[in-house]
């Protein structure tokens, strides 16, 4: 039984608000304290410049690393594009223009000897670090011979330069800083013989081979051709990238701030040496970069729309954008102008297991059967169907033109690729032809890193096998990203996910990195294909300049369709959200605009 | 005051404390150790220069080797490197992220304890009237429901309805400003986290109110003419607390609980995300650190706990 006591509680509670509602009123009233931020901006029709140029975007990750040295990631080269500079750099459609050398070398302007082999840099007398040091040719030295001995996953980009591999092999085993202190000792087991300073301003290079693609190499953003500055980073090796004042470069702006997984600011370097394209000099002062874990981006999607952030998918996160996401703001009449889609160099392809016997599966080999089956697996998936159902056809278009990603040299054309054709009467006669009982193809698995969109992708391979072939495909999820590349790179199985995003605008940077003799020996060949015919064919157009070298280049592009080495899967398209008064942010196959062509509107 | 036995209990618990650390500390290093992959693999990363970052950061050593490293370092308070964010040293930075997670956990605990015992005294004063049986059904309705819902709703109300509804003039902010993030960006999180808690609280406040508001000294002060809000607070709720603070060790647990799946819904950087982040990259040292740190920060809480509780019942000496 209760007792009623209307006389104690009613009067202490008549003479108070409940506190249940005054602490809803305080969440209320917290939450509109927050308010004030202006909407999303969309409709910026001014073209005065904003007083206050601050770009303020998120990004998903910490860099590994911003030493160009051992810079692996897009995230890095993104970010690490704006502080550091190299000889050269690629312009928004993808040309070499000059940087820190005054001119891109050729036969025609002397810059490279009639053979090839020799290539002479000339240094543009203005270019200083962002401490004020001046760049001499000793920096160029010190750069280039730290990043082979360091052997980061890009200081293949220098292997060309004679005395390469010399410099590794004296490396070998060594710690940053023991490798520091013999660069400091200037130890010539650590200099490559064919890199050498003529005199303060001039730079010679010297090839063990011709070598076509090699200035493409040399002049990506952000890894090892990159100039850094021995004074600051022989001091911390360990710790000067991260630290401001310590991060010296010689591009446009400076890490001012960095607070690990959580944010970074960069400033523009006062009196910088450069220029900006398209700007009598860089208009954005300050970058403020959030870094959040990717499980954020819907949230920051709404934090764009709500005008907290100027841009989204900067920085190498162009594929977080949903296909959901995608579609409503095409549909949103205020922000439909300010989503830009642009291929990102990125292809995804299903390698088979051709040539690791002991991983064992009905495709390896040059058997007819072999073959056969490969194609059968391959006819079997309709690839329009993959983009329309996967993507929306809206962050992945149907690889239709070969391995190359449209946009880049090598790429074949529009539905070039036999592989990428959908005849699944032909697949079932293959299957019926070489695999009669069943028997070969019970039992396959198709492994892939969970996570999406590989899921949805894995799913749809299992479905059109099932209805046009009749094979039941298990699927193989690894939750482990690394795990699962570790298992691939070293041909574990027998049908694989796999895929590549380019690094420079070249054919060898596919046609070396994939296939081959060499990357088998170097353990990191998928599907294990090799032919001595390939092999020659690729040394030979390695060494020849671009455009003399494309046709060698298709030629192994056919080799590889007629061999049914893969199945062209989709190429990436990027999506990124740019409120319409950030003038000249964009981005193209390759990169995000550097971040000195860009200028804020007021809004 | 401190009294001799005090000290001592104290002092036993800090060296049990000390000894979980350990053994949490060196059950995760192993653990962490044994899973596939590895933070350096990725694509263009392979073989021989893969090694040679494997060897830069001493991954190639046996595995007692590196342990022995790891342990001898961390008692000096040093839990080395990142592997993801190369070179970058881990005792500074887990221990920001610890204290933005008590940020988060204290404005937590502040709304648990505030809103819990606010309505369990009203309940309870209130007893068996409408605004007891809708404060009940409340404090039901909030410990039913879990924290990570609650927040996905209010990220719903607030960030994202409320924006459309006042066409993104007026919303809870959906960022987070540096370290600390700002009071309004605080507000919704810890509401998420300390509406799940103070629904327990209430409903044992409310009991406990019951019961006291029915004993003899409560009436005696009534009759003696002591006016009515001194009573519940002066007297009747001082002792209602009693049961409350033993429930705040496991409250405390639970906060720390919802801290990690808070912080990684509203992207706040404590060590919960860092919790979930260091895992899933492979990131041994900092996920070795975070559980080492998040052991410590409980076994602490309850010792503190423990404390308070000696000091509100004069029937607990130790």
């Amino acid at each position: 039984m209760t007792s009623r006591k209307p006389d104690l509680g009613g009067a202490a509670v008549a003479q108070r608000r409940p506190p249940l509602a005054v602490w809803a009123l305080s969440l209320l009233a917290v939450a509109a304290a927050a308010c004030g931020t202006s909407g999303s901006g969309n409709s910026s029709g001014s073209t005065a410049v904003a007083s206050k140029q601050v770009l303020h975007f998120p990004i998903y990750a910490d860099p590994q690393t911003m030493d160009p040295a051992l810079g692996d990631q897009e995230i890095e080269s993104e970010l690490s594009e704006n502080v550091f500079d190299n000889l050269w750099l690629f312009d928004k459609t993808l040309n070499i223009v000059p940087d820190i050398a005054t001119a891109v070398p050729t036969q025609a302007n002397g810059g490279i000897s009639s053979d090839g082999l020799t290539y002479t840099v000339h240094l543009n007398p203005k270019a200083t670090f962002n401490n004020g040091d001046k760049v001499t040719s000793a920096d160029v030295l010190y750069s280039w011979n730290r990043a082979v001995a360091y052997a980061g996953a890009y200081s293949t980009n220098l292997a060309a330069i004679a005395g390469f591999a010399d410099v590794q092999k004296a490396a070998s085993g060594m710690t940053d800083a023991q490798i520091e202190t013999q660069l400091s000792a200037k130890n010539t087991a650590f200099a490559m013989s064919g890199l050498t300073a003529v005199n303060s301003e001039t730079v010679q290079i010297k090839l063990a081979n011709p070598c076509g693609w090699c200035l493409a190499a040399w002049t990506l953003e952000g890894t090892t051709g990159a100039v850094v500055d021995q004074k600051v980073v022989s001091q911390d090796p360990a710790s000067w990238w991260h630290t401001p004042g310590q991060m010296v470069g010689t591009g446009a702006y400076k890490l001012t701030a960095y607070t690990p997984k959580e944010s970074m600011v960069f400033k523009l370097v006062p009196n910088w040496w450069g220029t900006a394209a398209g700007l009598a000099k860089p208009a954005v002062s300050e970058i403020d970069i959030d870094i959040h874990d990717p499980s954020a981006a819907e949230k920051d999607i709404a934090a764009w729309e709500q005008g907290s952030y100027d841009i989204f998918g900067y920085g190498g996160y162009s594929g977080l954008l949903t296909v959901a996401d995608i579609l409503r703001i095409q549909r949103t009449a205020s922000e439909k102008s300010e989503l830009l889609t642009v291929d990102k160099g990125r292809t995804t392809w299903l390698s088979f297991n051709v040539g690791y016997p002991a991983t064992g599966g009905p495709f390896v080999g040059e058997t007819a059967a072999a073959k056969g089956l490969r194609l059968a697996f391959d006819l079997a998936i309709d690839k329009q169907g993959l983009a329309k159902t996967v993507c929306g056809n809206v962050t992945c278009s149907p690889a239709t033109g070969g391995l190359i990603t449209k946009g880049l040299t090598g790429y074949l054309g529009d539905n070039q690729d036999p592989l990428a054709k959908f005849d699944p009467t032909q697949a079932k006669q293959l299957l019926k032809e070489y695999d009669p009982t069943g028997q070969l193809t019970a039992n396959l698995k198709y492994s892939y890193n969970a996570g999406s969109p590989n899921d949805q992708v894995a799913t749809y391979l299992a479905e059109q096998w099932k209805a046009n072939l009749g094979v039941t495909v298990t699927l193989n999820a690894d939750p482990d990203a690394s795990d699962f590349i570790k298992n691939r790179l070293a041909g574990g199985y027998v049908m694989s996910r796999d895929g590549w995003q380019f690094d420079y605008n070249s054919p060898q940077d596919w046609y070396d990195n994939l296939w081959g003799a060499a990357v088998l020996s170097a353990g990191a060949n998928t599907s294990g294909f090799d032919d001595p015919q390939y092999d020659s064919i690729l040394a030979q157009a390695d060494q020849l300049p671009t455009t003399q070298a494309l046709p060698l280049y298709n030629q192994l592009a056919k080799m590889l369709s007629d061999d049914a080495v893969y199945i062209p899967l989709y190429y990436s398209v990027g999506n990124f959200l740019i409120h319409s008064y950030v003038k000249g942010a964009g981005s193209n196959t390759a990169f995000d605009y550097y971040w000195d062509q860009i200028s804020l509107l007021s809004h | 005051m401190l009294t001799r036995g005090t000290l001592i209990y104290i002092a036993k618990r800090v060296v049990l404390l000390a000894f979980t650390v350990f053994l949490v500390s060196s059950v995760v290093f192993f653990a962490v150790h044994s899973l596939p992959g590895n933070a350096l693999i990725s694509a263009r990363l392979h073989g021989a220069a893969l090694q040679q970052q494997l060897h830069q950061f001493g991954l190639d050593r046996p595995i007692m080797v590196q342990y022995w490293s790891f342990i001898s370092n961390a008692v000096r308070g040093n839990f080395g490197v990142s592997y993801v964010i190369q070179g970058l040293p881990i005792t500074p930075l887990v221990i920001r992220e610890l204290s933005v997670s008590c940020e988060l956990g204290g404005a937590a605990l502040i709304i648990t304890i505030g809103l819990g015992v606010s309505v369990g005294v009203i309940a309870a004063v209130r007893h068996n009237t409408w605004v007891d049986y809708i404060l009940t059904s409340l404090a039901v309705l909030g410990y039913t429901v879990p924290s990570f819902v609650i927040a996905t709703l209010f990220y719903l109300v607030f960030g994202v309805w409320l924006a459309t509804l006042t066409n993104g003039g007026f919303s809870y902010p959906l960022t987070w400003t540096g370290t600390y993030g700002t009071l309004a960006e605080l507000s919704v999180p810890a509401f998420a986290i300390g509406l799940f808690t103070s629904g327990q609280v209430a409903r044992i406040t409310r009991a406990a109110m019951l019961d006291v508001l029915q004993q003899d000294y409560v009436r005696t002060a009534r009759a003696k003419g002591v006016r009515e809000w001194a009573v519940i607070i002066r007297h009747a709720l001082r002792n209602a607390l009693v049961p409350v603070v033993s429930i705040l060790g496991p409250l405390i647990a639970t906060i720390i609980t919802g801290v990690v799946v808070i912080e990684n819904i509203f992207s706040i950087p404590g060590l919960g995300k860092e919790f979930i982040e260091s895992i899933l990259n492979h990131d041994y040292n900092i996920t070795v650190a975070v559980f080492a740190l998040l052991a410590a920060l409980i076994g602490v809480a309850n010792l503190g706990v423990d404390l308070v509780y000696a000091a509100v019942d004069p029937r607990i000496r130790y």
